[in-house]
């Protein structure tokens, strides 16, 4: 059977990378007595998709990740047996049993709800968000193996909006296709104003992340029960 | 919940894996310090993923934490990025549980595993605002004691130290926390507490000791300043290993480290007596703990941290009495729980192969051989008490088996070596290629052909060993034995698939002197250190340049402790240590070697080394 866990991820395990985070968690179903299932061949592992990787520094409300579990498990018993595994940090907030042949967490995830705090010099402000909104194009520049792409973001943003003096939220595009990070979002804001932005001013929570239901809507990735 | 971290937030964020330094790791010990008398800080002097692989430390972090007065917290050195970062914005250096400053504690215990490290001690001194001269530090500054193999000659960083701790470390720590309370309590001066350490037995107090030198430089005489503390300091050790602490619970690291997995160390000591290897005469006599010991502290170690991986760990594993069925017995419980194991310091014989058919990807992986020497003669003086046949026989067991990568270490170097001892590497090496040819029919031949690498080291002198007499080859020496071994392997039939790889002269001269070494060398060392010296076991930082500057600015010639013949009865800046195993004992043992006569091994003869007096292990029912 297969199962999706959210977790969020706060506090000091924000400097933990994905892959560690993906050790981390199979040391601690090893520690629980969740029989989960392993791949074939001479060094096993678990069969896990997490979702969307989380960048260094950021922390998370809305963490997901499948992994198939033996199918006499009792799935209402799982959250707490994983909790009690958990450092100080990350909380196991819910898990749902997949439909038969279910697309991965990897692979479904179209979107995400970040928040930014600027804790220092925040450059946010309604004219900011009306530059934004009237530009045809909000751009930077990125660099790959190919070379430099001007980047519009626009095209990646689905939703924006000033929560308070210091804080952004933003609905973002965060398929393997068309993830956009929100520090590139930040950049492509100032480069608006003409500003570069320092190193990490701001804060960044994920808040949630988010696939398309049948009918193209977007709803967070644990709500599998729509069809 | 707000988690305290010593490194702002700018900071974390610009360094290299700042998993390093956040703690909060499972099984991390967090104690409420209002509650706690004595708050230990357990110091590796090198970077956290290397640190948090040793053994050792672990054992002794769930020692000190099961005392429920004391709080044991750990300590690494910070990376060269952080140290950079540190020094700059004036920032503390901080334990990894509470992430406050080490100044704060009360000891700070620093593991001394090699040699090397020693300018990482004084960078953690440095970094955490404690005088690095012993003599300069007051009651603001935690006791500083070292403690670990490299303690058995604490003498090139006695200037650094407060205290030595000589030995096991499970026996005697109580009773020093207990000394210091009440020292604590009844005010006493810190010389006064560190007289007080200084009657217990295992610890070392070197501003309590003088050393006194003739014109050349060697040692005249070294006596205790007080009628109440030993001349002489016995090890101290566990003598029922199924009696004492072991982790149950031992810290995972969020990030990948070096010893990704669980530990069993299944016995201390060694009875091969190999005449080069320190090991093999300070954890005398061989102690073993017994399977359902080891049986029991796998299960609940695999259970509390989850890991995939578990490891026996000794100095010769296939010399434990019991490792068929302990080996057995994991096989059965890890393969239900999808756990590898691995068998390192295995003989190959037919049960470790027919061993790790099961629990290895024979395709993948190779086989690994010591001779240490390349000739029959050369492993007689040193001991070695492998053949030729030996070897060849494993190997074909092994080609049977489906293997067909040999990795094969030697020493370049050894005492009494001679060019045909170099050769013999080279034979050796195609000898065993030859074993698997006419093994091996050619259409069972699984990767076409075998693929065999031999890698030298250089021999380096260790105190507490038969070899502490010997006189060190020089770089020179070290760079015409590596030639030689290539040119030679050059010349073998099937020299093609052979390779051959060796470890670099200068990192091995500084090894050399301080090992060796005498109380002379601290000012060395801290002149190095103040030279910008820091991570020397790392060879991308070691700056010989520093070193050779730093020995002439001191005065000190470093040839002194690698070339010199030394007389049979010279007095060693170690000697007022007694490992069990006596200097006459040692010496016999030169003598032996000399003349190429080996010695048994503990189980089938004993050879009246001194550690019978300890009363434990193979001495009492070994054979």
């Amino acid at each position: 059977m297969k199962v999706r866990f959210k977790f969020s991820k706060h506090g000091v395990l924000k400097y933990i990378g994905h892959l560690d985070l993906m050790r981390y968690f199979q040391k601690a179903f090893r520690r629980t007595d969740i029989e989960v299932l392993y791949s074939k061949g001479f060094s096993p592992h678990m069969i896990m998709s997490f979702a969307q990787p989380l960048g260094v520094g950021v922390e998370s409300d809305g963490e997901y990740f499948d992994v198939e579990v033996d199918d006499n498990e009792d799935i209402s018993l799982m959250v707490d047996k994983l909790n009690a595994q958990m450092a100080e940090g990350v909380v196991i907030l819910d898990v749902v049993k997949l439909p038969e042949k279910f697309t991965n967490a990897m692979a479904s995830v179209a979107a995400a709800d970040y928040e930014l705090n600027f804790y220092k010099d925040s450059p946010l402000s309604e004219d900011l968000l009306n530059k934004y909104n009237s530009a045809d194009a909000v751009t930077f520049v990125k660099t790959t193996k190919t070379g430099e792409h001007i980047i519009n973001v626009k095209e990646f943003v689905f939703d924006i909006c000033i929560k308070d003096s210091a804080t952004l939220f933003v609905k973002v595009d965060a398929s393997s296709a068309g993830n956009l990070k929100p520090v590139n979002l930040v950049q492509a804001l100032l480069n608006l104003e003409g500003k570069a932005p320092e190193a990490y001013p701001f804060h960044i929570l994920r808040k949630d992340t988010y696939m398309r239901d049948p009918e193209g809507n977007l709803v967070p990735l644990n709500k599998v029960d729509y069809e | 919940m707000m988690q305290y971290t010593a490194l702002p937030e700018d900071i974390l964020m610009s360094i290299e894996k700042p998993e390093r330094y956040i703690g909060h790791e499972i099984n991390a010990v967090y104690k409420d310090k209002e509650h706690i008398s004595v708050r230990f800080g357990m110091c590796f002097p090198d970077v956290y993923e290397i640190g948090m692989s040793h053994l050792g430390i672990a054992i002794l972090y769930d020692m000190f934490n099961k005392f429920e007065d004391t709080w044991c917290e750990r300590i690494y050195s910070p990376w060269v990025d952080l140290d950079k970062i540190m020094r700059e914005r004036n920032i503390p250096l901080f334990t990894i549980e509470s992430q406050e400053p080490v100044k704060n504690l009360d000891f700070l215990g620093i593991t001394l595993q090699y040699e090397m490290c020693y300018t990482n001690i004084l960078q953690v001194l440095d970094l955490s605002g404690i005088p690095l001269i012993s003599t300069e530090r007051t009651w603001d500054d935690p006791i500083v004691i070292g403690g670990g193999p490299c303690s058995y000659n604490p003498e090139p960083i006695a200037d650094f130290f407060d205290l030595f701790y000589i030995g096991e470390g499970e026996t005697r720590y109580r009773e020093l926390l207990d000394v210091y309370k009440a020292s604590r309590a009844a005010g006493d001066s810190r010389d006064e507490f560190l007289h007080k350490a200084a009657k217990i037995p295992g610890m070392y107090v070197p501003r309590f000791y003088q050393p006194e030198y003739n014109e050349d430089f060697t040692l005249k005489a070294f006596t205790p300043v007080y009628d109440d503390i030993p001349t002489k300091i016995l090890k101290e050790l566990v003598t029922d290993l199924d009696d004492t602490y072991y982790p149950e619970k031992p810290v995972v690291p969020f990030m990948k480290v070096t010893q990704d997995r669980v530990v069993l160390e299944i016995m201390r000591g060694c009875i091969r007596g190999c005449r080069f290897c320190q090991a093999g005469q300070i954890y005398r006599p061989v102690r073993e703990r017994s399977v359902e010991f080891l049986k029991d502290k796998a299960e609940k170690m695999l259970k509390n941290t989850g890991h995939e991986e578990i490891s026996l760990s000794s100095l010769s594993s296939s010399d434990y009495t019991h490792i068929e069925e302990l080996v057995r017995f994991l096989i059965d419980d890890c393969t239900k729980k999808k756990v590898n194991i691995a068998l390192p310091s295995l003989r190959i014989d037919q049960f470790s192969v027919d061993v790790m058919e099961r629990v290895q990807d024979v395709k993948k992986s190779s086989l690994t051989f010591a001779p240490e020497a390349g000739s029959q003669r050369m492993r007689d003086i040193i001991n070695k008490g492998l053949t030729e046949e030996d070897i060849i026989n494993g190997a074909v067991l092994a080609f049977k088996g489906g293997w067909t990568k040999v990795k094969l270490y030697f020493m370049l170097g050894l005492p009494f070596e001679r060019d045909e001892d170099i050769e013999g590497i080279a034979k050796l090496c195609n000898s065993i290629a030859a074993a698997f040819y006419e093994a091996i029919p050619k259409e069972k031949r699984v990767n076409g052909r075998v693929n065999i690498t031999a890698s030298t080291s250089f021999f380096i002198p260790k105190p507490f060993t038969p070899f502490q007499w010997a006189v060190m080859d020089t770089p020179d020496d070290f760079i015409r034995k590596a030639g030689l071994t290539k040119h030679y392997i050059h010349e073998q039939l099937n020299q093609k698939v052979i390779r051959y790889i060796w470890h670099e002269a200068d990192v091995s001269m500084l090894e050399g002197v301080l090992a060796r070494g005498d109380r002379r060398l601290s000012k060395v060392i801290l002149s190095a250190y103040k030279k910008g010296c820091i991570y020397d076991a790392w060879s991308e930082f070691y700056k010989h340049e520093a070193w050779l500057e730093s020995f002439k600015e001191c005065d000190v010639d470093p040839d002194f402790y690698m070339y010199r013949e030394r007389k049979d009865d010279e007095l060693f800046p170690w000697d007022f240590i007694d490992c069990g195993v006596t200097k006459a004992h040692l010496l016999r043992e030169w003598k032996k070697a000399q003349a190429g006569i080996v010695t048994d091994n503990c189980r089938s003869k004993c050879s009246g080394c001194g550690s019978a007096r300890f009363d434990c292990g193979i001495c009492i029912n070994g054979r």
